[in-house]
């Protein structure tokens, strides 16, 4: 009995010593193929980097840094299906994985597959995080993106809950707190954007971008004075603070809403407004011009967008002089409604807006919501 | 002060001052041995042994699947993807290595190992010498890692055998258990190699033992525990196939799984008959050819790969991937049917290695290829493609290994699911029935007949029929005699009839057989009781028992009685040799010669 127990303490030992050497020897394998990986990817080989990777996780079949690694090359290389397999594959064995879902959501989302995508971002949320690291701020990071895709979709409400959610969690020193901030500007809720610039610039006096923030977020709020005195506080002008100068100098200049206005500058405004949405549908291209000639020669118009715009310049065009438009608020406010909406829909769907183009952007931000 | 010793002495004489603590003690110091260990019965001796044979069992299978790893990293280079010229050139210059060493110096060696095992069972009294356990080892690592196709399970059993037997004629155990040693170490090999401790025990009394043994039994399980409990902690508690989750949703799904059966049967007829003639085929070329053939075959199977590299070696990690939906049908039916080719070629040309894992690897990619085609020709019907992947590989075991328990709980073993088990039934008896139809000896039978052996086999064992006492058994004419009536009485029935022999019931179930001659002996009066005339008691019988049992128990007796199990004092008949003989000559068992061969 005690021969064979030394028999069995001898043989475990020369086990562990072997098995041990081998468990390095793959350790080294997979770092190896992992940094040949990482160097493809650098050097913009996807191909390479995708059986380099694979090579890794042979030796280490269950390195997660690895899987992703190499669903990252496989979606550089264009096989994104076989990404996302990759990552169900791993995802069936621990669903609650946060990296994974966060993975899988990116998949889903450059796939146009907004339920997945959304699933798997809440999945991400509510997900484990690996044990070294902090799960809060990732869990922030993982809100924040979702939020991001939901303001993309426009999707405002769900976003909203979103934002409101990671507002509420996030530390006021958090490097995050701009990121929420231009979020929240995107979805069209500049009261609580302006909130958080005025905190961080109470945190720290004269913080450039902290004030352009909050001049951005005032501006879109409809709050003129308040934007430029947070302009002028910017020094030295930066570019950006330069351009939104520009942007509020036409936005004030443009807008027939503001109180200051007298009943001419309104007039005037409203007409100027009508001109440059009536420029930008032109500048479109065919399919509005189109409309406009179809409605001149009483061609039967199409139910399309651009031909009720036509319709409705149609209607407006006549109006659009002084004496008739005095004193004819009713007008105004169709009038201002056309070339917001227009402006709006050009966004969408034509180039680059001008200087003035932007400025009724903001206007219909103001007037319309985002998105609207 | 009195010196220690004898101070112990005192106290050892004032402690057995009694009868009762004398008895205690004495049993304490035949438990003590002479090297002052505790030293136990042979039986118990045998289970701690068992563990132990799992646990050494357990280091070598880990260390050989370590040095397959090692040699497949050495040989066809650490890259998943290794070059076509090492594609070409590795599997066929190894093979030719393999080949020089096993037929020259270690030719029992060649081949699985599973019938090699059951022969040293069978006939050389459990006898496996230690240069084939360590040649095992080493060519089956070298064929594996080279890339022949050929997985680690059956070579691990004969490793775990030949350590045993090894122990065991070390430990001088007697013939009876030395024999007993090989299928201890055969299940702790083949559990620690496929992670699966019931599966391991199931295989081994299926194919080693090839019949139920209950004396056995529990050595074997404590040796599988053992020896996986040795995998685990040194390679991990993952299992071999990361299984998808399954759940039946329509009873009508198990026609689709029917169809799964089919195929399964059909592939392994096709898979049996090829190895059923290449095998003997390439067996009769010339002496210098065997050099050749394992060679070749690894240059045809590096050649495959350049294509498809996944049918070299066991392809584990192949089976998972298509049990996650990763191959199109196209390609799940080309390495279905090149594993075919490839494991064939392996294994009929004696390269060293098991069939164990290339039977699994043809079952997921026919599963998979098979739920894929059903799921374009049926869209409305839920396949699973990972189920009918683990479903396929129990219906190709139970087809071509023709072990259909083991295959059923394998599959249960390694999903954890118990709701895929009408599926692998159906599939696998299926694929068992079509197996036996068209091949009647199974593969491993086949193989060792191949090789001039002939061993028991389980599957054949029900073919017999058992007979039984209730066949042989005859009426008894008149009552028995009673121990309790006397002589006169007795001497009155023996004059009625004619026999030499009659049955005494001695009451609580207890009989005894008293002769003519006995009983009309002068020597006793008629008043005395018949009793008094008995010398010995007799067995009884009971009419379930089998004929072997009745021989056992007859020695040279006249006759025993056969009793019912309820009523141990009601006699149903007699029997006797002449009795079991005549039956046995009447039932006409199938002799060896008249089996097929090969």
């Amino acid at each position: 009995m005690l021969t064979l127990s030394l028999i069995i303490v001898l043989g475990f030992s020369f086990t562990r010593l072997v098995v041990g050497s081998f468990n390095n020897m793959q350790r080294g394998l997979a770092e190896r193929y992992y940094a040949e990986g990482n160097r493809a990817m650098d050097e913009k080989r996807p191909a390479q980097a995708v059986t380099a990777y694979e090579s890794a996780l042979v030796y280490s079949h269950n390195s997660l840094q690895y899987r992703l690694k190499l669903t990252d090359a496989l979606v550089a290389s264009g096989a994104s299906s076989e990404a996302m397999a990759q990552l169900r594959d791993y995802r069936e064995q621990r669903p609650e994985d946060a990296q994974v879902n966060l993975k899988l959501a990116r998949l889903e989302a450059h796939g146009q597959h907004v339920d997945e995508a959304l699933r798997y971002y809440q999945q991400s949320i509510d997900g484990v995080w690996p044990d070294h690291s902090d799960p809060v701020p990732q869990k922030i990071d993982a809100r924040l993106e979702a939020a991001e895709y939901l303001v993309s979709l426009g999707r405002k409400d769900e976003a909203e809950g979103v934002l409101v959610a990671v507002a509420a969690e996030l530390p006021a020193a958090s490097p995050e707190q701009p990121r929420l901030a231009e979020l929240l500007m995107r979805n069209g809720d500049s009261d609580r954007a302006l909130n958080i610039y005025e905190m961080e610039l109470s945190q720290k006096k004269n913080d450039p971008a902290a004030l352009l923030g909050a001049a951005q977020a005032s501006l879109a709020g409809g709050s003129y004075s308040t934007a430029r005195r947070y302009l002028e506080e910017i020094k030295p002008e930066s570019p950006e603070a330069a351009k939104l100068r520009g942007e509020l100098d036409r936005v004030e200049a443009l807008d027939p809403f503001a109180r200051s206005a007298s009943g001419k500058v309104r007039t005037e405004r409203t007409m100027a407004a009508f001109r440059i949405a009536l420029e930008r549908l032109a500048a479109c291209g065919a399919p509005f011009a189109q409309s406009m000639t179809n409605i001149k020669t009483g061609a039967a118009t199409d139910p399309a967008q651009w031909s009720g715009f036509a319709k409705w310049a149609e209607q407006l065009a006549p109006m659009m002089n002084e004496r008739k438009l005095r004193g004819r608020d009713d007008v105004i406010e169709s009038a201002m409604r056309f070339a917001l909406r227009s402006e709006i829909a050009a966004q969408k769907n034509c180039g680059k807006p001008t200087l003035d183009d932007e400025a009724l952007l903001l206007l219909a931000r103001q007037r319309l919501g985002a998105g609207q | 002060m009195k010196p220690r010793t004898e101070r112990s002495r005192e106290l050892l004489t004032k402690l057995m001052a009694t009868p009762v603590r004398r008895k205690y003690f004495e049993t304490l110091r035949r438990m003590l041995g002479p090297s002052g260990l505790i030293s136990i019965r042979e039986e118990q001796f045998f289970l701690v042994l068992a563990i132990a044979i799992g646990l050494l069992a357990g280091f070598c299978v880990v260390l050989f699947r370590v040095a397959i790893a090692a040699a497949r990293i050495w040989l066809l280079g650490s890259s998943l993807h290794p070059s076509t010229t090492r594609l070409l050139l590795v599997p066929s210059l190894t093979g030719l290595v393999i080949a020089l060493i096993a037929v020259r110096y270690f030719p029992r060696v060649r081949g699985s190992g599973v019938n090699q095992t059951k022969g040293a069972l069978y006939i050389y009294d459990g006898y496996i010498g230690p240069e084939t356990v360590v040649a095992k080892f080493v060519l089956t690592a070298l064929a594996i890692g080279s890339g022949q196709s050929l997985g680690a399970e059956d070579p691990s059993l004969q490793i775990g055998a030949g350590l045993a037997s090894a122990m065991g004629r070390w430990l001088k155990l007697s013939k009876e258990r030395l024999r007993l040693m090989a299928p201890v170490g055969a299940a702790a090999g083949v559990a620690a190699a496929f992670n699966a401790p019931i599966t391991a025990v199931l295989f081994v009394i299926e194919e080693v033992i090839g019949r139920w043994s209950t004396g056995i039994l529990g050595a074997v399980v404590l040796s599988a525990i053992s020896s996986v409990v040795v995998e685990r902690w040194f390679l991990g508690d993952e299992p071999l196939f990361r299984v998808p989750q399954y759940t039946l949703n329509h009873p009508g799904e198990l026609l689709a799984y029917a169809v799964l059966g089919v195929t399964g049967g059909a592939a392994s007829v096709v898979f049996v008959k090829i190895i059923k003639n290449l095998r003997p085929w390439l067996r009769r070329q010339p002496q210098w050819s065997q050099y050749l053939q394992p060679g070749v075959a690894g240059l045809l199977i590096g050649f495959i790969a350049i294509w498809f590299p996944q049918v070299m070696g066991a392809g584990y990690e192949w089976m998972d991937l298509a049990m996650h939906k990763r191959f199109a049908w196209e390609v799940l039916g080309i390495l279905a049917g090149l594993k075919i080719v490839s494991t064939a070629l392996s294994f009929a040309t004696g390269t060293p290695g098991g069939l164990f894992a290339p039977v699994l690897f043809m079952g997921a990619m026919l599963g998979g290829f098979v739920a894929t085609v059903e799921q374009q020709l049926f869209p409305a019907i839920a396949v699973p493609v990972g189920a009918y992947a683990l479903v396929g590989m129990g219906a190709l075991f139970a087809g071509i290994l023709r072990a259909p328990m083991t295959s059923v709980f394998m599959v249960l073993e390694i999903s954890g699911n118990y709701s895929i088990i009408l599926p692998v039934m159906i599939c696998n008896s299926i694929s068992y029935v079509i197996s036996r139809a068209f091949q009647e000896v199974p593969l491993f039978d086949l193989l060792s007949r191949q090789d001039g052996l002939d061993l028991p086999s389980l599957e054949e064992e029900p073919e017999r029929a058992l007979l039984r006492v209730e066949d042989a058994m005859r009426p008894t004419l008149g009552r028995a005699l009673l121990g309790d009536e006397g002589i006169g009485s007795a001497r009155g029935i023996a004059a009625s009839t004619q026999e030499t022999n009659f049955l005494v019931s001695l009451g609580e179930g207890r009989w005894s057989v008293l002769s003519r001659e006995a009983l009309l002996s002068p020597e006793h009066d008629e008043t005395e009781l018949v009793r008094s005339l008995i010398r010995a008691r007799v067995p009884r019988l009971y009419q379930d028992q089998s004929l072997e049992v009745a021989l056992r128990f007859m020695r040279d007796r006249p006759m025993l009685p056969v009793v019912h199990r309820a009523n141990l004092d009601l006699l149903m008949g007699v029997v006797s040799v002449e009795d079991i003989l005549r039956t046995y000559r009447k039932a006409g068992v199938a002799e060896p010669e008249t089996v097929e061969v090969s």
